[in-house]
């Protein structure tokens, strides 16, 4: 029997696998598709301190083995987050990560705190770099706003902190050096990337807020290249994101250096995805001999001669 | 329920559509109307989402369900080249079922393709006894669809194109206007036109009819995830999900 279990910041997670945020959310008609007690984590869609109505119509659009979202993170604020879906997701069963995002330093530091005195996290996941927002700013973009969003969250509470970052950069491995020398304890990648279409019928762009965040398999090659790029450079643990599919795809993540997935894009196509992708890492673990999930990680760093 | 539906039939219908017969126990005995299906008929990424379709029919005893796609792009050509015996997945039924048959008549005003919104609620009403009246309208003839399956179940049916290549030509809303004239009709439902649909909201206003619009909405998951397919609420408070709120609606009660 493989041990599935991974530990990332001191939490261990009963396997490798959990949602993207925003991609999978914890309802009765999810779990009468599996139970969501069988995830590696659950994390909510990202909550802001106030309630966002999100961005205007149309909000998604497909592309080659992909899509591009320009949501805007619709949320109902801290408050009831606290209220009604914080309470919901502990009682799962597996670690809770709760996603944040911050308009302002102090935005991030309430955030935090409140969510760290709720009790009821594991973990906190800063989403520094949502490319939808109408100030389009992306904290994970510039590295002194990313060091003190991220310094502010470390100081304001204990929980251990994941650092979402953003693939519109130069170079995504040196902001993971920034964001572990502010104190994160974990960095996830990738966030989706910058992008547009246009609806030919109309010549007008085919997002209501023109530009969007490409998510899908057709990034998956760029994500895992960020993730294989950075895992020498850092100490803390990776999540890889992008483009996960199938096992195959979180398996490469794995070699690359993560210590955790998040499926994204593919739970809106297949809702037993995550399932799938859970039971065919086992699977492959077990047929290649390994006796743990944690040997794989890396190992393609191992066979990388310079 | 995501399930693998077995394809029964694919009947070509004109140049532009496609009526298909699935086969899925456990969805067909579960569907009420005015509920869809996301469908996926391809393996892999490309296309990358599933397409959601409205559940014409279906019948708990045979095991089916019926689609009616419009052949529009990748997707629904896919769709349309299955053969019987292949695997289709689908996930559902998704979407609010009409639960609230508390009226006594009802008018179905659709352009197009939306009449397939329409069929399974129509049944829905005809078996309560609620008297139903049709108003099929489409640019011209060979986009006049449905007709055969809300003919048995209409007391009326009435058509209008455009180009008066089939009923009357001219704007379907004078006919249900006509309607109206003649006789209560206690709710309008519509699909597959704003124009309608925006016409149905002023019935509503005007308090005419009890209005409800059929809505599309650009949707990944048809789940509640993507949050893809919003639409404005009119009391301003922020977005409805068609796919999780709908996919019909009071008409006061959504932005067009």
């Amino acid at each position: 029997m493989i041990d599935l279990s991974v530990e990332i910041a001191g939490v261990t997670l009963p396997n490798p696998v959990m949602p993207a945020s925003g991609t999978y959310e914890v309802d009765p008609v999810h779990e009468g598709f599996f139970s969501p007690a069988e995830l590696g984590a659950v994390i909510n869609k990202t909550i802001f301190l106030n309630p966002r109505a999100g961005n205007p119509p149309p909000r998604i659009w497909e592309t080659p083995c992909g899509m591009l979202n320009a949501i805007g993170i619709p949320s109902e604020g801290l408050h009831r987050f606290l209220e009604e879906q914080l309470p919901r997701l502990r009682s799962l069963g597996p670690p809770v990560i709760v996603s944040i995002a911050g308009n302002s330093l102090q935005e991030w530091r309430d955030l935090a705190t409140a969510i760290g005195e709720s009790g009821s996290a594991d973990m906190i996941e800063l989403d520094l770099s949502c490319p939808n927002l109408e100030q389009g700013f992306i904290w994970a973009a510039d590295r002194q706003a990313l060091s003190e969003a991220v310094s502010a969250v470390v100081e304001a509470t204990p929980l251990p902190v994941i650092s979402k970052l953003s693939p519109n950069v130069r170079d995504i491995s040196e902001m993971a050096v920034v964001a572990e020398a502010a104190g994160t304890a974990v960095v996830s990648m990738v966030n989706s990337y910058l992008g547009m279409a246009i609806d030919v019928e109309t010549r007008r762009p085919a997002l209501g807020n023109i530009t969007g965040g490409l998510t899908g398999p057709a990034i998956r090659p760029l994500a895992v290249h960020s993730v294989f790029s950075t895992f020498q450079k850092i100490r803390v643990p990776i999540i890889g994101i992008g483009g996960i599919a199938t096992w195959k795809d979180a398996v490469e993540f794995l070699l690359a250096g993560a210590s955790a997935v998040a499926v994204g894009t593919q739970n809106f196509v297949n809702p037993l995805a995550m399932r799938e992708v859970i039971r065919g890492i086992a699977g492959y673990a077990e047929k290649s001999g390994f006796s743990s999930v944690r040997e794989l990680i890396g190992l393609a760093q191992e066979r990388h001669e310079p | 329920m995501y399930r693998s539906a077995t394809v029964i039939e694919v009947q070509q219908v004109g140049r532009e559509y496609v009526d298909l017969l699935l086969r899925e126990p456990e969805i067909a005995g579960t569907s009420g109307p005015g509920q869809f299906l996301m469908v996926r008929a391809w393996p892999g990424v490309d296309p990358m989402l599933p397409r959601p379709f409205d559940i014409v029919q279906c019948s708990p005893r045979e095991q089916t369900l019926r689609l009616f796609v419009k052949v529009e792009g990748r997707g629904t050509a896919l769709l349309k080249s299955l053969a019987p015996g292949s695997e289709v997945k689908v996930t559902g039924p998704l979407g609010q079922p009409v639960r609230d048959f508390t009226f006594s008549s009802v008018a179905f005003l659709v352009r197009g393709a939306g009449a397939a919104a329409v069929v399974h609620l129509a049944q829905s009403c005809r078996s309560r006894g609620i008297e139903v009246y049709s108003i099929l309208s489409a640019t011209t003839a060979s986009r006049i669809v449905c007709r055969d399956y809300l003919q048995p179940l209409s007391t009326e049916l009435l058509i209008a194109t455009d180009d008066g290549s089939q009923g009357y030509g001219g704007l379907a809303t004078e006919l249900l206007d006509q309607l109206l004239e003649r006789r209560t009709i206690d709710r309008v439902y519509t699909c597959g036109s704003r124009r309608f649909a925006r016409y149905v909201q002023r019935l509503d206003r005007e308090g005419r009819s009890a209005g409800f619009v059929f809505l599309e909405g650009l949707m990944a998951c048809g789940l509640g995830d993507c949050h893809g397919c919003a639409v404005r609420k009119k009391d301003g408070s922020g977005y409805y999900l068609v796919c999780r709120d709908g996919p019909h609606f009071p008409a006061g009660e959504v932005e067009l």
